[in-house]
């Protein structure tokens, strides 16, 4: 079986697009059931959050669909466009494709790194994909690995004590700012998945901010977040039913809102930055100066870098976060301990895998030899009653001699013919060949066939020196 | 007799505050290094401990040195404050403890020290020691320098020894709010340069945030400020009287334009939150050069003749 991934995250895709390809916990069954209806026998599992989309799929190597169609299948699905995924997505097989979802599962790949919150996402992707039907044994096994060995993972390395998550970071981050989170106006931009839930998780902890403002181009999708996190929902109004000051602001204000902002938090889907130099700068004076902490999710950015160097302004995007956070030496310290154990536990599950398509190619290649030797057994047999009815008993042992040389000379004939006729061939691999050379894409030195020749049937090199001279160096140091 | 017993114990206060100093430095350091440290675990740790549980292979950087560090500056602060006992019960007169330069030099080492102490202890000010033990440990040596080499006392039998003392305390407790106020504008610049370069201040000590560093810039050039109008006002009456002390034109001589001038300084410190355009960086900018403009005051006087 091989395994394939093809996702967008939000490093590599805008915002636009992150929305467009979210798919619901209500549509995911529809989709999956398209992509059983579309490719079927194709083990399937899609992960989908805010900040990305990842579809995984088990095949057996050398069988449709190839990244391509899973491309198309995901544009067409999510109504987007097929060029935008295609230069946002990123593609990955085999061992690559487990380290990646082991990754994601432990917050490894998240926005705010080492945040658990993942691991009940990527659990609920896996429990539809088993209620769709669409998963068999490859991604039984690499999720329910992925799953346990990351919580363990978690466990070991401190990092679930962490409780990490963007707005957790955003708040201890401005304690090099800030004397207290509390007396302090923060301002969410743009009304998306992003900027939802970490104003959702600012507001519920006991660090929750003086006042919460949201500003967003459409109107009602801004009085919506803020009705649902317990702000106003009224344009302007302050005191809400939630018992949280703040609440809905025009676009219009959004100067004004900048103007009381302390901390802003920015994640719209514009195309161009919403906050730029030469509309802040005027600000600075009205803000008298006061230190302003701007972080930016928003992919592409919201805020020009030239913002960030203006004076009391400090311009943070998630990476800078990351990066500035780790180096505090025991978060660090943790993260790395954890990615270590989870590099290790995908290297694992993917042996365990391995080692299960070796048992199948074991028991593969045993039915191939039965098959010949049953033909050869027949022909003898038919051959020996002829012999025995003429009476001819002299002749049973020739017919014992040619027997055994008809059998060794089928069961070498393919592999062998394949090892002389290896230069011309190419262009077209037939399915029985070796999947790892034909899916590699290029040709295997012979001296590779060679080499595995003398390694399986423990022959001696000084014997064939003078066929295999020519490849000597390539027996060093075999192929893939 | 006196002389010899300043000078030894000024040097022994001196070596002391380095001592603590390097102390200070080396925590500095030790948390840096556990920092750069941390980025290759395997190449730190040994590798048949790495599998057992975390709590035991997690580094402590901050707890070694800090009960000898806490001892070496109660030391400072206790020696130096006897130190300037001793000298005004020796030298000085009844209402002057202030006899010399360095009594001035001791008064202000006492004092930083105890700040040190009480600073210390607050969380929220966390990092500030580090800052403030090179300083104490400067001012020391300065006081050996001046009690060894310049020594020379204030206007022995003054006429006004009230005023005298009154000027000199105000003056020397409103240089070391001034210092205080500089040690914060310069780790508000550090953390500054810090988040602008997008790290994090706090991954080496438990700085404090800027918010409380500005409000402390302003706090310690409000208190500098009111002690250095005292310290003024009252030279100004002392001068007034003795006006030939230091001849014709004397209110436009380098060290009244300078202390003039620093005090200006400070004035605008403490009321940045109004004046908001010099808020940030230029107003810890401004406490640093306020102090370094006292500083060249006070080598003026020590180089001159004092009023």
């Amino acid at each position: 079986m091989r395994l394939l991934l093809l996702g967008i995250n939000h490093r590599t895709a805008p915002v636009a697009l992150r929305e467009s390809l979210a798919i619901g916990g209500e549509r995911l069954p529809a989709v999956l059931n398209g992509f059983k209806q579309n490719f079927p026998g194709v083990e399937a599992v899609l992960l989908s959050t805010c900040n990305r989309t990842e579809l995984y799929i088990a095949r057996p190597s050398q069988s449709p669909p190839d990244i391509d169609a899973l491309r198309r299948f995901l544009a067409d699905q999510c109504g987007a466009d097929l060029d935008a995924l295609t230069a946002a997505s990123i593609h990955r097989e085999q061992q690559p494709a487990v380290h990646h979802l082991f990754r994601v599962t432990a917050g490894l790949d998240a926005m705010a790194v080492g945040e658990t919150q993942i691991i009940g996402q990527v659990r609920r992707a896996y429990e539809a994909a088993q209620l769709a039907d669409t998963t068999g044994p490859t991604l039984h096994r690499i999720f329910q690995s992925a799953l346990r060995d990351v919580k363990q993972a978690h466990q070991q390395s401190g990092v679930a004590a962490l409780q990490q998550s963007v707005s957790s970071m955003a708040v201890e981050f401005a304690g090099n700012l800030f004397e207290s989170f509390t007396d302090k106006t923060v301002v969410g931009l743009g009304a998306g998945e992003i900027t939802k839930a970490t104003l959702r998780r600012m507001l519920s902890s006991d660090q929750s901010p003086a006042a919460t403002w949201i500003v967003n181009r459409t109107a009602s999708a801004g009085s919506r977040l803020a009705a649902s996190l317990g702000l106003s929902t009224a344009m302007g109004e302050t005191i809400s039913p939630g018992g949280h000051h703040g609440g809905a602001r025009s676009w219009e204000d959004l100067d004004e809102v900048l103007v009381e902002a302390d901390i802003v938090i920015t994640g719209t889907a514009a195309a161009e930055p919403v906050v730029t130099a030469a509309q802040f700068k005027p600000l600075l004076r009205r803000r008298r100066n006061r230190p302003l902490f701007l972080i930016d999710l928003a992919v592409p950015r919201d805020v020009e870098p030239a913002v960030g160097t203006l004076p009391n302004v400090y311009l943070y995007n998630i990476d800078d976060l990351n990066s500035a956070l780790a180096d505090v030496p025991r978060r660090r310290e943790k993260i790395d301990r954890c990615e270590a154990l989870v590099r290790g536990a995908a290297e694992r599950c993917l042996g365990a895998a391995q080692h299960q398509d070796l048992g199948a190619l074991v028991r593969q290649l045993r039915n191939k030899l039965l098959t010949i030797g049953e033909a050869e057994r027949e022909r003898t047999q038919r051959k020996m009653q002829a012999l025995h009815a003429a009476g001819r008993y002299d002749q049973i042992d020739k017919l014992l001699d040619e027997h055994t040389h008809r059998l060794i000379n089928k069961v070498l004939h393919l592999p062998l013919s394949r090892l002389e006729g290896k230069g011309k061939r190419s262009a077209t691999p037939s399915p029985g060949e070796p999947k790892e050379a034909a899916e590699s894409g290029g040709e295997v030195p012979m001296g590779f066939y060679a080499a595995a020749l003398r390694r399986l049937f423990d022959l001696d090199e000084t014997a064939t020196v003078g066929d295999a001279q020519a490849d000597a160096p390539d027996v060093a140091n075999p192929g893939p | 007799m006196t002389p010899t017993l300043t000078n030894l114990g000024l040097v022994l206060l001196t070596l002391t505050a380095a001592a603590a100093s390097a102390i200070a430095l080396r925590r500095l350091r030790s948390a840096m290094a556990i920092n750069q440290g941390a980025v290759n675990p395997d190449a730190t740790t040994d590798p048949e401990t790495r599998d057992d549980s975390l709590p035991a292979t997690r580094p402590t950087p901050t707890e070694p040195g800090k009960t000898t560090l806490n001892l070496l500056v109660t030391a400072i602060a206790l020696g130096a404050g006897a130190l300037l006992v001793y000298r005004w019960a020796e030298v000085g007169e009844d209402w002057n403890p202030i006899a010399a330069h360095v009594d001035g030099l001791l008064l202000i080492a006492s004092l930083l020290a105890a700040v040190g102490l009480f600073i210390q202890r607050r969380p929220r000010l966390g990092g500030l020691a580090v800052f403030i033990l090179p300083l104490l440990t400067l001012i020391l040596a300065w006081a050996i320098c001046a009690s060894t080499w310049t020594y020379k006392e204030f206007n022995p039998g003054s006429l006004y020894p009230v005023w005298t003392a009154v000027h000199l305390t105000g003056v020397y407790l409103g240089t070391l709010g001034c210092a205080l106020a500089a040690v914060a504008g310069v780790m508000y610049l550090v953390v500054e340069q810090q988040l602008k370069a997008k790290r994090n201040p706090r991954g080496l000590l438990r700085l404090a945030s800027l918010e409380t560093l500005e409000r402390l810039t302003v706090q310690t050039s409000a208190v500098g400020f009111a002690l250095l109008t005292v310290g003024l006002v009252s030279g100004v009456l002392i001068l007034r009287e003795q006006g030939d002390a230091l001849g014709e034109g004397w209110w436009y001589s380098p060290k009244i334009v300078l202390a003039f001038a620093a005090w200006a300084l400070y004035a605008v410190v403490m009321n940045v939150r109004v004046a908001t355009v010099f808020r940030g960086r230029r107003a810890a900018w401004l406490a640093v050069a306020g102090f370094v403009l006292l500083l060249v005051v006070y080598g003026i006087v020590t180089s001159g003749g004092h009023a």
